[in-house]
């Protein structure tokens, strides 16, 4: 019998040469990527874990045995019960985000198992498609506990399966990046992009704050999803590293087109966590200061060890840094019946924390919150004044992204409308347009929310759109934590009066 | 005919749908913006209104000054003295 030594490189590199077949046929083009190269250029891929199958087994079941562990001594629902009701409301967005985009990533990395251009590459896609299930199942199953307690947790199966403006932004970008991508693209623009540039060092970041609310299971849940993500987002680099030999244009063109699009959802869902959504003495950075210190310095050195530079429009994603959350939350809470969960205004000594934090853009955003307070001031605080301090028209979505018209600062919106085709399209940002316009083919027939709504397809009027088309009710959806109750703001309307 | 227009109120969070009438004149279009974002952003009814990168007369109609389906305009209050 074998040692594992001698056992596992063969196991592991099990390739051949085809004789009743051509390679091509065996790894077509179209869903093995582009460059299509023959196997020889791809028999030296190689990564680091070179885990056999009883090895990765065994782990997970410790990993598993761990995350239950937790669950039993703080994961019951008494434990969510005691935590602060913003943090919740984090947990109920990333109980929707989460849990079914990891399932499309079982898709991408079983097409990965199958078309990937290696034995070793094929098993390591296995391991990831193992991974992403249990990331799909883990959540599932701590979050289905609080449904009982609060039907907005529902939304943690039912987002994807719904026509919510998010959900619909999100399943176009899970969609393109997972679902309906070949194995090359797949796995530069997941584990080297998503995973090595965003989700690994988030996932280290929200274990923190997680910490800090005092969230220890969610903490746990994270902290172990990561552990796989690490192994798995390997597979990335030598994935990268073969086409760049070949074909370098084409993997910076990934890294801009991947880099942009994954940027857009995760200021959104850590954003909006980070600065909003979790309680001020419990915040151990600024979103921005956590971009600063754990994404951009590493991916920057990333992109220099393949050779690659920084994407072109990257002096715009610095300046969105300081703005484009904000945009998105106070567009959010005056909208926030559009959603699934519920918001918060920030305090007072929430908005002089922001700006000490953010004071490029910061004057212009507080004088929206200062409307918003004064509309609650107006029609007076209460659950049955919540549409009272609601926005009434319809809000627009980009093109690309399909997220809403919400980039560049309150002083100059840089949306902009392109003429093609005979048509007409609405982008948030200068890189959304420039995705689009690479690939016009594979974006141009599908329709925002507005568009939707111009051709019938999706009622017109917000209380039907909100309940028969994004499959809210009246129970589930978005509401002011306080419904304007807030201390400070009762005791200025006091003092103004 | 109701004619879907992209509205940006400078000083507000997100552009909003507007159903303008082509009869309508600019200024009728302008605020029904201000009345929409009013949520988030204080009405004023000194404005210049942009399309195209150029001002347009507020006294125009939707129509005359050649706002078509799906175009972009900006409403842009004027600093109070």
């Amino acid at each position: 019998m074998l040692s594992r030594e001698d056992w596992l490189p063969l196991a592991r590199k099990l390739d051949w040469d085809y004789s009743y077949v051509r390679e091509e046929e065996v790894f077509p083009e179209v869903i093995s990527g582009r460059p299509w190269l023959p196997h020889s250029e791809w028999k030296d891929w190689e990564e680091s874990f070179k885990t056999s199958y009883r090895e990765y087994v065994d782990n997970q079941y410790e990993k598993d045995m761990a995350v239950y562990a937790v669950r039993d001594a703080v994961g019951r629902l008494e434990n969510f019960q005691t935590l602060a009701a913003p943090w919740i409301n984090s947990l109920k967005v990333h109980a929707a985000a989460l849990p079914l985009a990891e399932f499309t990533g079982v898709i991408g990395n079983l097409r990965g198992a199958r078309f990937g251009r290696d034995s070793a590459w094929r098993t390591m896609a296995t391991f990831g498609a193992l991974d992403e299930y249990r990331h799909t199942q883990i959540p599932l199953l701590l979050f289905h506990q609080l449904v009982r307690w609060d039907s907005q947790f529902d939304w943690a199966h039912k987002f994807y399966h719904t026509n919510n403006w998010f959900a619909v932004a999100a399943r176009h970008f899970f969609d393109e990046l997972t679902l309906g991508q070949n194995a090359i693209e797949f796995h530069i623009a997941t584990n080297f992009i998503l995973e090595t540039g965003f989700t690994n060092l988030q996932f280290v970041g929200l274990a923190s704050l997680a910490r800090e609310s005092s969230d220890h299971m969610f903490e746990r849940m994270v902290t172990s999803i990561q552990t796989d993500e690490a192994r798995h987002a390997q597979i990335g680099h030598p994935v990268l590293a073969v086409v760049m030999k070949h074909d370098p244009k084409y993997v910076q063109y990934l890294v801009d087109k991947w880099f942009w699009r994954n940027w857009r959802l995760f200021s959104i869902l850590t954003g909006l966590s980070t600065d909003y959504l979790t309680a001020l003495d419990q915040r151990p950075y600024s979103f921005k200061e956590f971009m600063e210190e754990w994404i951009i310095d590493q991916f920057l050195r990333t992109l220099e060890e393949f050779g690659l530079k920084k994407p072109w429009y990257w002096d715009i994603f610095l300046d969105e840094l300081d703005i484009y959350h904000h945009m998105i939350y106070a567009s959010a809470y005056t909208y926030r019946a559009t959603l699934w969960f519920d918001f918060v205004i920030p305090s007072p000594a929430e908005r002089k924390w922001l700006r000490q934090k953010y004071p490029k853009y910061w004057d212009d955003m507080d004088a929206v919150w200062e409307q918003v307070i004064e509309r609650w001031r107006t029609t007076g605080t209460g659950a049955a004044n919540e549409l009272a301090v609601h926005g009434t028209a319809m809000p627009t979505f980009c093109d690309l992204c399909q997220l809403p018209l919400s980039a560049g600062t309150p002083r100059q919106n840089t949306a902009n409308v392109l003429v093609q085709d005979g048509r007409k399209y609405i982008f948030c940002s200068e890189p959304c347009r420039w995705i689009f316009l690479q690939e016009p083919e594979r974006y141009a027939n599908h329709k925002d929310i507005v568009k939707r709504v111009l051709s019938g397809e999706a009622p017109a009027q917000l209380p039907n759109l909100l309940t028969e088309y994004f499959r809210l009710t009246p129970d589930t959806w978005g509401t002011d934590v306080h419904h304007g109750n807030y201390d400070w703001l009762i005791a200025r309307k006091a003092s103004v009066a | 005919m109701a004619i879907p227009l992209y509205g940006f109120l400078q000083g507000d969070t997100i552009g909003l749908l507007v159903l303008a009438d082509e009869g309508d004149t600019v200024l009728a279009l302008a605020r029904k913006l201000q009345e929409a974002a009013s949520i988030r952003v204080a009405r004023n009814d000194q404005m210049d209104v942009v399309h195209g990168g150029k001002l347009i007369d507020p006294a125009l109609t939707v129509a005359q000054a050649g706002l078509q389906a799906l175009d972009r305009f900006d409403v842009i209050p004027r600093p109070k003295l």
